[in-house]
């Protein structure tokens, strides 16, 4: 009889009635050989280790977090309800302190969707980690976190929500930005002025395998996040740095990602991406699970892995160390800006154009964010897409001062009485309550 | 007629039912643990006495010779040879003193990795036989997906072993440790089971009856004698099952509803859904192992009749433990039954002893005689629900795997209670006054179980797999594995298996099934796609056939339960 270490309660979620479309990558089958490993291993026969059913996310929690365009509704499905859900579930077996660790087994994935939702983007279309964390933010009063990306693409929209944001941590290890969609994730992307140094990322050149994995985790996250001290480890797990997945280009093994999760210790695990779904998901998420539970995972071996045949070169290597110590230098040492930042009056102001490549949508954004001294100042963002025109949302963040909660509705109030924009959004976290405005 | 027996851990319960005239005899003896047979030999004696005129066309027996046998370790050493491809490390599902992982391998989709090594195999079995081990187990991981493994062990076992248990004719089911398992404990009781059998069909001989036997399963159905020859695992835990049946037999239940029948150590509950009792495709444990053995869903909980009353630290305790019968049944520790004896008109045994035991109780709480009993029975009857609760908050937690149905999810929620067991009609009140529920207790609820027995159809449960890249289908119990052209669809593959369940439940179990009475309960076909084209489907189809009782002897014991 196998004993565990932690007691883990994984919330399996296949959606088996769902896909983006037939052929696509995010299809039914996704998870089908997935549930065939966990079952004929009986996995959830193992005391300490058991299979919930997902929560269904309500809209309230997708408002929270993200400015949706025109609204919610249309830019979701019931399954990314569920998706989102089962993430909630997973964290809320953590917090009633049911469970030592959860592994949300769900689809489809959330790490691309941003702060503003016109459509959907890298099979994401609303971000089922930024949903729970503002969920376990609101409801259990928590205030650092770190998320932990371990998918091969880099998670520009988990990135982009917490851009700001001081108290959450993101660290992504991902495919080299130049050679991966979506092309985002260097060294040099650290954060919004007032949260600089709390986004990390650790761009991998292509055919890293375990040893180049490994030794980022070990050198890079783990000793920021000994030192952030996050009251939760969120891991956004995605499995498509295999070797066989078919549309990246990374040489990590499923020991490896058990590895990683050991050295990691998440508390939570959320699926993202990964779509070898034969060669790769099976075994990989069996390797997380009993790694998880604190069980030998030293049988897991994909069937025709041979470690020999992905050892890393010296040259490569090096390449990697270099790339890490930069990452830790960005983190202990933060550096200056290096190009001074746009103004607007009290207001920082930055534009971006963003490509919804899974809805084929083209957005153009100004984001304002206020230079408070108290807090992290109110957030404002000027939006169009191909499919809406003139949207706007704006946050009073969590812990947001007096003045700001007071600038926030004031500048709702004003909006709407100047009737440029046809869709407000006003998010105002200390009041828990979210506002909307349709002209 | 029928003849249903179940011969249980403390009674032995028979009844003889007549197709129009009802329950013509029935009787509840005690069993002597010792000598099985000797209680069902009683047990026939004592219905033909009651009934001289017997045409018994059926005898339908529950027992729980193969729950003793393992329960007691009394088992037939078994060789275990399993072969398992990359996963959790298959010595860690050792069970029993003779295991072996033979080198090969199968992957999710039954595609061999690694061939099996039979040098090996050989030289495993040569020296299992030279250990004296007369039978074996074969079981294989993803066997349900391809059998040839397992299938090429047992060949080499022919005529060498006494009998070979392999692991996917068992079930379809995935789940490697219980296949083991329940592979295992198969072959342990077969010996044993084999040979009870060939005594209970010589014991009905003696008196000249030579009925078709059937055998009770755990998920409230029966198998045919010659079926459960081979699977004689699947005879274990019948007799919970036995009792929900019973309740089936004599009330129409139409809603959800839940069934407790208070013995003397345990409360069983049983839930309905609809109506239909809820089966769990994997429910037994055996030593702490899961098995493949599908169960009625039943959950036992630590309060019966004979369970302890006292009083600690000036706090009324209510079970769960037994500490001897209780004082009305000559007992030294008052019991749950004892505070019963104290408000009932109709008592128990010894209702003076049960009188001046809970009064010693209430003494111990300053409290007068009437109401420390209700005390008592108020606490029990909070436990029960807090139990039935819990136990339903884990049925409606199962796990769901398509939006469809997570969205559609309907609760279980009781409308109904049944009660049986011994204290049941001194019960009733307190419990619907707990509950909030309408509480029925059935006329014979003593014999319910045996009725239960009596009344049994076939159950049975298959599934079929089908890989249109690979052009195979597969149904592991029923040994099919054949090629299908790539236009082979959902519907063909939910035809051949309803097809192939009647043709089996007609042949093996000689029953006559309409198509509608089998039920599909999991159905799916998915893209396989390799880069970006669909290379084929992946169909899957489960079908069951529930339990349920003869149609033809249903009206003949219905209408006696009362609200």
């Amino acid at each position: 009889m196998q004993r565990v270490k932690n007691k883990i309660g994984v919330v399996f979620f296949p959606a088996f009635d769902w896909a983006i479309f037939p052929t696509h990558p995010e299809r039914q089958e996704r998870l089908l050989y997935t549930m065939d490993q966990l079952k004929e291993e009986g996995v959830f026969d193992i005391p300490g280790i058991r299979e919930y059913k997902p929560d269904v996310a309500g809209i309230k929690d997708v408002e929270r977090v993200h400015f949706c365009f025109p609204d919610v509704e249309s830019n979701i499905t019931d399954s990314h309800l569920i998706s989102a859900g089962g993430t909630i579930k997973a964290a809320r077996l953590i917090m009633e302190k049911e469970k030592q660790k959860a592994f949300a087994l769900v689809r489809p994935p959330g790490h691309h969707s941003m702060k503003v939702v016109h459509g959907g983007r890298g099979f994401c279309n609303i971000n089922i980690e930024a949903i729970m964390v503002e969920y376990l933010r609101e409801r259990y009063g928590i205030r650092k976190v770190a998320i932990v990306d371990t998918d091969c693409h880099h998670g520009d929209g988990t990135q982009d929500i917490y851009w700001h944001d001081p108290d959450v941590l993101y660290i992504s290890i991902h495919q080299d930005g130049r050679t991966l969609y979506p092309g985002t994730g260097f060294t040099g992307e650290m954060g919004g002025p007032k949260a600089r140094g709390k986004t990390i990322n650790i761009p991998l050149p292509p055919h890293t395998s375990d040893e180049g994995f490994l030794y980022a985790m070990e050198n890079v996250v783990r000793p920021i996040l000994d030192d952030f001290q996050p009251e939760i480890v969120v891991n956004s797990a995605g499995q498509d740095n295999h070797f066989t997945d078919p549309i990246t280009n990374m040489d990590f093994s499923a020991s490896g990602y058990a590895r990683l999760s050991e050295i990691l210790d998440p508390d939570l695990v959320v699926l993202e991406g990964g779509y070898s779904i034969q060669g790769a998901l099976p075994y990989v998420n069996l390797g997380i699970v009993l790694s998880l539970a604190g069980l030998d995972y030293s049988y897991v071996k994909e069937p025709n892995y041979d470690p020999d045949e992905f050892r890393m070169d010296k040259r490569t290597m090096d390449y990697i160390k270099r790339t890490c110590e930069k990452c830790v230098g960005s983190y202990f040492s933060t550096p200056p800006l290096e190009i001074a930042l746009d103004r607007d009056g009290d207001w920082i102001v930055r534009s971006k154009e963003i490509f919804y490549d899974t809805s084929y949508i083209i957005e153009r954004q100004r984001e304002f964010v206020l230079d408070c001294d108290n807090c992290r100042g109110v957030i404002k963002i000027y939006s169009s897409s191909s499919r809406v025109k003139d949207c706007l949302g704006i946050e009073v963040p969590v812990g947001a001062c007096d003045k700001c909660i007071k600038r926030g509705e004031e500048e709702f109030i004003e909006a709407k009485k100047k009737g440029r924009f046809r869709h407000i959004q006003f998010i105002d976290r200390p009041g828990k309550r979210v506002l909307r405005y349709d002209k | 007629m029928l003849f249903g027996i179940d011969v249980g851990g403390t009674h032995t319960d028979a009844v003889l039912i007549d197709r129009q005239s009802g329950i013509k005899a029935w009787t509840k003896i005690p069993t002597d643990p010792q000598d099985l047979l000797g209680s069902i030999r009683m047990a026939i004696k004592e219905i033909l006495s009651q009934e001289k005129q017997v045409n018994i066309r059926r005898f339908n027996l529950s027992t729980t010779l193969c729950t003793n046998a393992i329960v007691q370790d009394a088992l037939e050493p078994v060789g275990v040879l399993v072969s398992a491809g990359p996963g959790i490390d298959p010595w860690s599902f050792k069970i029993g003193d003779f295991y072996e992982v033979i080198p090969g391998g199968l992957d999710h989709r039954g595609t061999e990795i690694a061939p099996i090594d039979m040098d090996y195999v050989d030289g495993v079995v040569s020296r299992f036989l030279k250990d004296g081990i007369k039978v074996f187990a074969v079981i294989g991981k993803f066997s349900p997906r391809n059998p040839v493994h397992e299938q090429k062990i047992a060949d080499l076992l022919n005529g060498k072993a006494r009998f070979v248990t392999m692991g996917h004719t068992l079930s379809g089911q995935l789940n490697f440790p219980r296949r083991i398992a329940t592979a295992y404990y198969n072959s342990a009781v077969w010996p044993i089971f084999n040979n009870f059998l060939k005594s209970v069909e010589g014991c009905l001989k003696e008196f000249n009856l030579t009925p078709q036997i059937n055998i009770l399963k755990a998920d409230g159905g029966t198998m045919p004698m010659n079926r459960a020859r081979w699977i004689p695992v699947e005879s274990i835990f019948s007799g919970p099952a036995a009792s929900v049946m019973g309740i089936v037999s004599l009330c129409e239940i139409q809603e959800d509803a839940i069934v407790l029948d208070v013995g003397g150590t345990t409360t069983d509950i049983g839930v309905f859904a609809s109506g239909v009792p809820l089966i769990e495709p994997e429910n037994v444990q055996l030593r702490h192992r899961p098995t493949l053995v599908r169960a009625m869903k039943v959950k036992s909980i630590g309060l019966g009749g004979d369970s302890a009353v006292s009083v600690e630290n000036n706090i009324l305790e209510v079970g769960p433990k037994r500490l001897g019968p209780c004082v009305a049944k000559g007992g030294k520790v008052p019991a749950f039954l004892d505070a019963l004896n104290c408000i009932s008109k109709e008592g128990y045994g010894d209702t003076d002893a049960s009188n001046r035991a809970i009064m010693e109780i209430g003494q111990g709480l300053n409290c007068p005689l009437e109401e420390v009993a209700l005390k008592v029975i108020k606490q029990g009857c909070a436990t029960l629900k807090q139990e039935v609760m819990s136990f339903l908050d884990e049925i409606n937690e199962r796990p769901i795997y398509t939006i469809h149905e997570l969205l559609q999810y309907r609760r279980i929620e009781p409308k109904k209670i049944y009660l049986m067991g011994g204290p049941a009609k001194i019960l009733a009140s307190y419990i619907e006054e707990e509950f909030g529920l309408p509480v029925i207790v059935p006329d014979f609820y003593g014999v319910a179980n045996a009725v239960g027995a009596a009344l049994s159809r076939p159950t049975t449960q298959a599934e079929l797999f089908a890989d249109t890249e690979k052009k195979i289908k597969t149904i592991p119990v029923f040994e099919i594995k054949e090629t299908i052209p790539g236009s082979y669809n959902l519907k063909q593959a939910r035809e051949d298996l309803i097809n192939k369940m009647i043709d089996y439940i007609t042949k093996e179990f000689g029953w006559d099934i309409e198509p509608d009475e089998i039920e599909v309960i999991e159905e799916s076909s998915m893209n396989m796609v390799k880069d970006v084209f669909t290379v084929g489907q992946d169909i899957r189809v489960k079908c069951q056939v529930k339990p349920g009782i003869c149609k033809d002897y249903k009206n003949s014991v219905r209408c006696i339960c009362k609200g």
